[in-house]
């Protein structure tokens, strides 16, 4: 790495060098069954630099030589964009854990037994359920050094569990899914397959519904259909491309309070967490929207150069494209109110599990408009059973404006966002019959 | 790369199936957002994988950046397959091949000079930024050179050059807090010519998005629709295509069940193709990554489902031929049943034959993303038109067409004689980006689909 810096001196005004190693072990269930195991070895170099004030970009994984990344680095330099930023110098970051250096010793053998575990569990709630479970344990090593004097070398883990249920009973197909992630092995996994279990249970039984405007509860999981447009709406690229509804909000008060999202790479075993990002900028927790006023977005170097102001330390990175703003952990506030409590106040409403065609469409807009993939109906405060063939629409920027309830529970949805139940007072819901 | 090392760690490997596939590529991207050049930039990967099965074991996988060293690779994937206690697992029999297929391209982009490339992007980008109330653009160029080695212990030696050109545009318009966007683009394994002449289709974007600021949303409802051979072709390899993947139904009796050949699916007007050997189609090889000769597979003919694809497990547990379906994204995946150029035979009926019979419906064009869950699905329509009295009335957004795949399919009651196939194919099954596919069908009318809105 100093090697390559140190070739740029004279070619470049600043220079970036960073390099990823990763090792992971998945082994799939499919079916009930083991089916395989892999062991998955990655290395690879990206390069940044600012030459003539313009920024170019190269990556390689394998074996690429430093002469053949250098020249593509040029080569992409010379039509670079021309940002005005500064590659950070060292600076101190927050205390963060992002390493159990246990998961490594966790035997093969003990995966095995978790995802046997998992299918047991789930199949005591339908034994004609076809289960899948992908077991992932990761180690990664990433280091940045730059020209103004950054020198930052991680380690992190990662172990996942991603569980599937299929049942198909005549042309009547049930698919769920969920996801839990952390930097060490914890039976988190376990909680995750017991909710998924209470689904199945559910879902036995059916339900109707005829159209109309009513009460709807979004589940974590369901809930993301909310969530989406705000993801979208407070990343710092789409704000500088004057494409976000909140880029010109800031300060003002868009949503109900009860609804307040963070940014939090501080909190403790969670892959997203981090002391430094993907630039070398230290990491911070930060309000996005804080009792439903627009509060803040998240910027990366380049974005926050654009928009004249500073980076908030969430440049990602993937190794073959430049840095992108992105959340770290994202975490809606809890409620006061148990669910228990808000399910008991709805007299006739829906209770939205899982929805179709997130993130198709115009999202970015906040209109939404999905078929719903898992739904109960609730009557009298009770949750009578599964209804398909329906579906919602609306938008956030109207429709969050006012929020019936927040419930004091939450849970991660797929390692990413960390969502309560929320309750609409009113939306639109069509059923086909 | 040394061949006679890969064949030595072949040889010498204890399982009882082993194979090695390697991946050389090139990659070059030029990005406008707006008036920004967001990034020029040549990126090189390159590793391999080892997969190898074990009769009382299961499948292990080893993936790898760096190529050196094999043995030890597969001795990882040997030593991970016998700790799997799987159900046995055979492959049905294949030939294997000996063949080399080499890129014919018309003109190589590897020796089009890079200033060339960022002349053309930014010429169309300029394009799009012509048009009023466009706030922002994505005008992509970028292409693609991978070269695939595959090997296997039962004698296949297989090198394949895969090229892929793209060129994808994208405008943004906006008025207050209505913001409306359309995109269009190519991706075709071909030549730099076949990005070359796309003025008319930038002109095209620019102006839907801009028209899209004036349209109402659709109001939700019951209707006839017709959609375009772009949405009716995504709405066939989604909702229908995915289920004939055998990997769906081999391990599930009720979804066999639910799958079974000689089942009606449609109406005697419907036929449903999966075929990997039309010529320059984005998911077009003369093998896949097993080594399987691809071929031409008809799922449904007439209305009946007849066919689905397989990889060599997946047809040797259920007795049927192989299809030369088994695809991986890339050498960090193994080959899994993915379709390849999935489209529904062309019809008879014309365009204004199918519309004039319409006294109230919609007329969905383009796609801006689809769904499914198995039975279920939702598809957005990128943008649409009411049909009013036989005649193609008001443009219409957020156009979400949702319902049950099966009651659907037998509600298709036309099929056009403008079979079209998309130049922008891409699958998302399960393993990381987007695999190119081909997707094809003519105008199709279906009725009584359930339509989203306010």
């Amino acid at each position: 790495m100093e090697d390559i810096l140190t070739a740029l001196r004279d070619k470049a005004e600043q220079a970036e060098v960073y390099s990823l190693e990763e090792e992971s072990t998945l082994i799939s269930f499919e079916a009930n069954v083991m089916k395989s195991a892999r062991v998955e070895q990655r290395q690879g170099v990206a390069l940044r630099a600012v030459c003539k004030g313009r920024m170019g970009f190269a990556a390689a994984g394998g074996r690429a030589t430093k002469e053949e990344l250098i020249d593509n680095l040029l080569a992409s330099a010379q039509y670079g964009d021309e940002v005005p930023i500064s590659f950070p110098p060292a600076m101190p970051g927050p205390d963060v854990v992002t390493y159990d250096p246990t998961l490594a010793e966790v035997p093969f053998s003990r995966l095995v037994e978790i995802g046997r575990e998992i299918i047991a569990l789930l199949l005591e709630a339908d034994p004609d359920a076809k289960i899948g479970v992908d077991i992932e344990r990761g180690l990664t090593r990433w280091s940045l050094g730059n020209s103004a004097g950054a020198q930052i070398s991680r380690q992190t883990s990662n172990f996942s569990v991603s569980i599937s249920v299929e049942r198909v009973r005549g042309d009547d197909v049930l698919l769920i899914y969920d996801w839990v992630s952390g930097i060490s092995l914890t039976d988190a996994y376990r909680e995750v397959a017991q909710r998924l279990g209470v689904k199945m249970e559910l879902a036995k039984r059916s339900a109707s519904l005829v159209s109309g405007r009513m009460p709807v509860l979004f589940s974590p999981v369901g809930g993301l259909v909310l969530a989406l447009p705000i993801m979208q709406a407070v990343n710092g690229k789409n704000v500088q491309r004057g494409v976000s509804p909140m880029s010109d909000k800031l300060g003002q008060v868009i949503f109900d309070r009860k609804i307040t999202l963070w940014d939090d790479p501080t909190l403790p075993d969670r892959p997203g967490s981090g002391s430094h990002d993907g630039e070398g900028v230290p990491c911070r927790r930060k309000a996005l929207i804080q009792e439903g006023s627009c509060s803040g977005f998240l910027y990366d170097l380049k974005t926050a150069a654009l928009m004249g102001t500073e980076s908030t330390g969430n440049g990602a990175r993937s190794l073959f494209s430049p840095p992108q703003p992105s959340p770290s952990n994202l975490v809606m506030e809890p409620g006061d109110r148990s669910l228990a409590d808000i399910l008991a106040t709805m007299r006739h409403g829906l209770l939205v599990e899982f929805a179709l065609g997130l993130g198709q469409g115009n999202t970015i807009s906040g209109a939404f408009s999905n078929t719903l993939g898992l739904a109960y109906v609730v009557e009298r405060g009770e949750i009578v059973g599964r209804v398909k063939d329906v579906s919602i629409a609306g938008n956030i920027y109207e429709h969050l404006r006012e929020v019936a309830a927040v419930s004091q529970e939450s849970h991660w949805v797929y390692g990413q966002i960390k969502m309560p139940y929320i309750l609409l007072p009113e939306l639109n819901v069509t059923c086909k019959r | 790369m040394d061949y006679e090392c890969i064949e030595s760690a072949l040889r010498s490997c204890r399982a009882d199936y082993a194979e090695f596939r390697s991946e050389r590529r090139r990659v070059t991207r030029i990005v406008y957002l707006g008036r920004r050049l967001e990034t020029v930039d040549t990126t090189l990967d390159e590793g391999g994988i080892v997969r190898v099965l074990v009769r009382n074991g299961g499948w292990g996988i080893s993936t790898f950046n760096s190529l050196d060293n094999l043995e030890h690779r597969f001795d990882q994937a040997y030593q991970s397959a016998r700790l799997v206690q799987a159900e046995p697992i055979s492959l049905a029999p294949v030939a294997f091949a000996h063949d080399e297929i080499r890129a014919t391209l018309g003109t190589d982009f590897r020796h089009v000079p890079l200033v060339r490339k960022k002349e053309l992007i930014e010429s169309y980008n300029d394009i799009l930024l012509s048009f009023g109330r466009i706030v922002d653009t994505q005008a992509v160029y970028m292409d693609e050179f991978v070269t695939v080695t595959y090997m296997n212990s039962e004698g296949a030696f297989i090198i394949e050059e895969r090229p892929m050109v793209t060129v994808y545009l994208a405008a943004t318009a906006r008025e207050g807090s209505n913001v409306q966007r359309a995109a269009d683009g190519v991706s075709v394994p071909a030549g730099y010519e076949r990005v070359l002449g796309l003025e008319e289709m930038a002109r095209k974007v620019a102006q839907r998005a801009v028209d899209l600021l004036a349209a109402e949303t659709v109001v939700g409802g019951v209707y006839p629709v017709i959609c375009d051979p772009k949405l009716a072709g995504v709405f066939i390899h989604e909702a229908f295509g995915h289920l004939s993947e055998a990997d769906f139904v081999y391990a599930n009796p009720q979804a066999q069940e639910m799958m079974v050949l000689g089942r009606r699916f449609g109406r005697d007007i419907l036929t449903i193709v999966d075929d990997g050997t039309l010529p320059g189609m984005r998911g077009t090889h003369r093998y896949d990554d097993e080594g399987t000769p691809t071929r031409r597979t008809e799922l449904v003919k007439q209305g009946i489902l007849t066919g689905r694809l397989h990889s060599r497990e997946t047809a040797a547990r259920m007795g049927e031929a192989v299809t030369g379906n088994a695809r991986a994204t890339s050498y960090r995946y193994p080959p899994i049943v993915r379709m390849t150029n999935t489209f529904i035979e062309q019809g008879e009926a014309s365009f204004e034959e199918m519309i004039s019979e319409i006294k109230l419906g919609v007329y969905a064009c383009d796609t801006a993303g689809g769904q499914t869950m198995l039975e279920n699905f939702s598809f957005s329509a990128g943008y649409g038109y009411m049909i009013r009295d036989g005649r193609i009335a008001e443009m219409v957004r957020d156009v979400v067409l949702s319902g049950n795949l099966f009651s659907t399919l037998q509600q298709i009651d036309a099929i056009g004689n403008d079979l079209t196939f998309s130049q922008f194919g891409m699958c998302g099954k399960g393993q990381g980006g987007g695999l190119p596919v081909g997707i094809g069908a003519p105008h199709i009318r279906i009725q009584g689909v359930v339509i989203g809105g306010r």
